[in-house]
């Protein structure tokens, strides 16, 4: 966990003061409307459907437990008892009251805690893998360096007003975790002749134009990378659009440039600030590394007696939960283990504050009161010694935390949508609500097997359905809610071994595709149910995962077995001209 | 902006040297183009908006446009013009062979925010700066608010003319917003400026 010095204290009670005074100019009426729009946004503060949505940040998805209590007090004093956690980490409060917030963020100050550039058209949460620090594939703890660029890019003066918001994520593994190929800019740590360094992907996201990035130098050395990133966020601050906000992403840029021109300019304002004062060193570094506090682990705990494959073999739902929500940890005889935020009735990514509290408890007992938020909304436990696994289930289990659906069909993505979000088109949470009821039974699901399933409520993608492998956005045509279906998107790509830096543009990332015109709301379990049908029936094995079959044999097979449906057919003819909306 | 550098409404809310004072500078379009009735049928008069200068006569900020047109001349002015950029103005355009703004007879640099949240005088201020040696006076003018000023004086910019609705004292106090900063490169606001 990251522990602030005085000066990181300092600037984030400051902050507190600066929106503090900014809210009571508005709601004195000395700020107008417009000027106080983006002022709030750069802190976290959305006006919403019903009321105000504050998103606090959670830099790279890492939380302490008194952090987490804190969290729980906020959502229980100031709004109904419960928060949700995004798709980029950070968690939201749907209904706090405006005049409120300068309260709860002072709270948050006191836990460390913050909602700058939670929003706005500048640098956002730097997001990372939920596993770092404790996965066996990794090359570098990504944690220091996003904290580096935490601090780089917090109030950065140059480019607090972007063209438009600015997302950067950071992969230390070999597996990327961190989606680097559809972020503003993707880092991925690499090694060349024992130096560290990192490839620079830029111009992936999702949204209106989803796009996977592009991969503008296969090496910055660590030294250069504040100078690096500083040299091609000037470009784009200078250059990206600003005439047309659906066009203003850095993607635009990069495509409208080409990916060569725009890396030129960046190489021309590097070589104007290469090796200067922000060149980064090993001293300051390590300075950052030592104002974590890394877990102590315990060696002797590999020689523990561990009951695990006894109480597996004895309670099969205990087994699957292993399976499942249970990965392996760097060190012996330790796990690291996901809390499913997933049950089916319960809003992806909600959790109540009880909820909240009751894990920061278990952080403390089963690890070193930490606690991990994942970018597929779900909580991690990343040291838990394995001789304790099954009583740390069986208190998940009555928590509701421990449905076995880790990388499964059931384990949807999905952004609030229309019941909450003033933006979308329709809803997303009854949809999601649909598809779990539809596949509860748990043999059928292990049979499916892996699958990420992702919704979105409209086409700012909050729920990431463009790199689910089957993924469902909410479009609207004339006041009614009809459903999109894109298969064969990807995050990463693990899918098969990559054998040169070509074939990992954009860290094998992968748009979906459109499988045809759009569905009605009650439809789409059905759809999905008719997509996983032929899965099934086209697999060459159990080994072979729904989004292998979609990359071997293209959407063809599955769009057909879906639109011969005659339930689906009828509805059609009204879908076909949404589809084109 | 042209209204605001225009307004005169006994305020002194330009902060210069860590004061506040009237401003008496003004941004000089030229007549034909500016004064163009919006409810007249009559098509303004197309006329080069480069041909004219302003009278040698104190306070004019003329468009880069105008000073690319005239900087000899107006280099030789009894009373100095400033010279103002937009957002998209380009620095090639204003600096030298050598990669440098010459000052001569250059009173000062005018950088327009036309509203606040276009960013791109930011990284024009820091270019003048840090690239191509200005080290004359920097004047932030258009949408400038209690809340940029403090990013602005980061950025390079020492004057700052502060827009009417927002209050110049409270303007003035923002310097002292933060007192810790992250971006070493980026010097936090001079105490001048906050005096």
């Amino acid at each position: 966990m990251y522990v602030y010095d005085p000066v990181d204290q300092q600037l984030v009670e400051q902050r507190v003061a600066q929106f503090t005074d900014q809210t009571r100019r508005f709601l004195d009426g000395q700020l107008s409307d417009d000027d106080f729009r983006t002022l709030r946004l750069q802190n976290g503060l959305y006006i919403q459907r019903h009321a105000p949505m504050l998103r606090v940040a959670i830099p790279y998805g890492l939380l302490a437990a008194r952090q987490l209590r804190t969290l729980a007090h906020i959502a229980r004093t100031w709004d109904r008892g419960y928060g949700h956690f995004s798709t980029r980490q950070n968690i939201q409060f749907n209904w706090p009251k405006l005049e409120d917030v300068p309260t709860i963020l002072a709270e948050l100050a006191k836990v460390q805690m913050h909602s700058i550039q939670t929003s706005g058209n500048c640098i956002r949460n730097t997001t990372s893998d939920h596993f770092a620090g404790v996965a066996p594939d990794e090359l570098v703890n990504p944690l220091v360096w996003c904290e580096i660029i935490r601090q780089w890019s917090t109030l950065h003066p140059e480019f607090a007003f972007l063209p438009r918001k600015f997302k950067i994520a950071v992969s230390g593994a070999e597996e990327d975790r961190a989606a680097v190929g559809v972020h503003d800019i993707g880092l991925q740590a690499v090694e060349r002749d024992g130096v560290l360094g990192f490839r620079f992907w830029v111009g992936g996201g999702l949204g209106r134009t989803p796009m996977v990035g592009h991969l503008i130098n296969p090496f910055v050395p660590w030294q250069h990378l504040l100078t690096y990133l500083q040299a091609a966020l000037r470009v784009y601050n200078m250059h990206g659009r600003r005439d047309n906000k659906f066009k203003a992403r850095i993607k635009i840029l990069v495509k409208e440039l080409t990916p060569d021109a725009y890396t030129q300019q960046v190489n021309e304002q590097w070589q104007l600030i290469k090796d200067g004062p922000d060149t980064l060193t090993q001293a300051y570094v390590d300075t950052i590394a030592q104002r974590f506090t890394w877990p102590d682990y315990d060696t002797s705990v590999a020689g523990e007696p561990d009951p695990t494959e006894m109480h597996a073999a004895a309670h099969p739902a205990f087994a699957r939960w292993l399976q499942r929500n249970v990965r392996h940890h760097k060190v012996a005889g330790y796990a690291s283990v996901s809390l499913s935020l997933k049950p089916t009735g319960v809003p992806p990514g909600d959790i109540t504050a009880d909820q909240m509290e009751a894990v920061a408890d278990l952080s403390e007992r089963y690890g070193y009161g930490e606690v991990r938020v994942s970018h597929e909304q779900n909580l991690v436990l990343a040291d838990v010694r394995r001789s304790q696994l099954f009583a740390l289930w069986q208190e998940l289990r009555a928590l509701n935390m421990a449905t076995p659906n880790i990388g499964l069909l059931t384990n949807i993505i999905s952004c609030p949508g229309g019941d909450f979000c003033a933006l979308a088109n329709a809803v997303s949470i009854p949809v999601a609500e649909a598809i779990q009821r539809r596949f509860e039974d748990l043999d059928y699901l292990f049979e499916v097997g892996e699958l990420d399933l992702n919704i979105s409520g409209c086409i700012n993608a909050c729920g990431h359905h463009h790199v689910g492998h089957i993924g469902i956005l909410g479009v609207d045509k004339n006041g009614e809610e009809w459903y999109q279906v894109t298969l064969g998107g990807r995050q990463n790509g693990a899918a098969k071994p990559l054998p040169d830096l070509a074939s990992t543009r954009g860290g094998g990332a992968a748009i979906g595709r459109i499988i045809g015109p759009s569905f009605a709301r009650e439809q789409v379990p059905d759809v999905v149910e008719r997509l996983i049908q032929t899965y099934l029936r086209l697999r060459d094995s159990d080994a072979e995962r729904f989004i292998d079959v979609v990359d071997r044999l293209g959407i063809a097979p599955f769009k057909e077995n879906v639109y011969s449906d005659p339930a689906v057919a009828k509805a059609a003819p009204a879908a076909r001209e949404v589809a084109h909306a | 902006m042209l209204d605001i550098a225009l307004a005169n409404d006994n305020t002194a809310r330009l902060i210069r040297h860590g004061h506040l004072q009237h401003n008496d500078w003004r941004v000089f379009a030229p007549a034909d183009t500016v004064n163009a009735k919006p409810d007249s049928d009559a098509a303004p008069t197309p006329v080069d908006a480069t041909a004219v200068v302003p009278a040698d006569e104190p306070g004019w900020i003329v468009p880069l446009t105008i000073w690319i047109a005239h900087r000899d001349a107006l280099r030789q002015r009894q009373h100095p013009v400033a010279v103002l950029l937009s957002p998209d103005s380009k620095l090639k355009d204003l600096v030298g062979e050598d990669g440098h703004v010459d000052a001569t007879g250059l009173a000062f640099i005018a950088i327009d925010f036309p509203v606040y949240t276009d960013g791109r005088g930011y990284s024009l201020a820091q270019l003048l700066r840090t690239r191509h040696g200005w080290q004359g006076e920097l004047r932030a003018i258009g949408d400038v608010m209690i809340d940029t000023i403090h990013y602005q004086a980061r950025v390079g910019f020492d004057s700052f003319l502060v827009k009417p609705e927002h209050d110049p004292e409270k303007a003035l106090a923002a310097f002292r917003t933060f007192t810790v900063h992250y971006q070493k490169t980026y010097p936090k606001p001079p105490e001048l400026l906050a005096a």
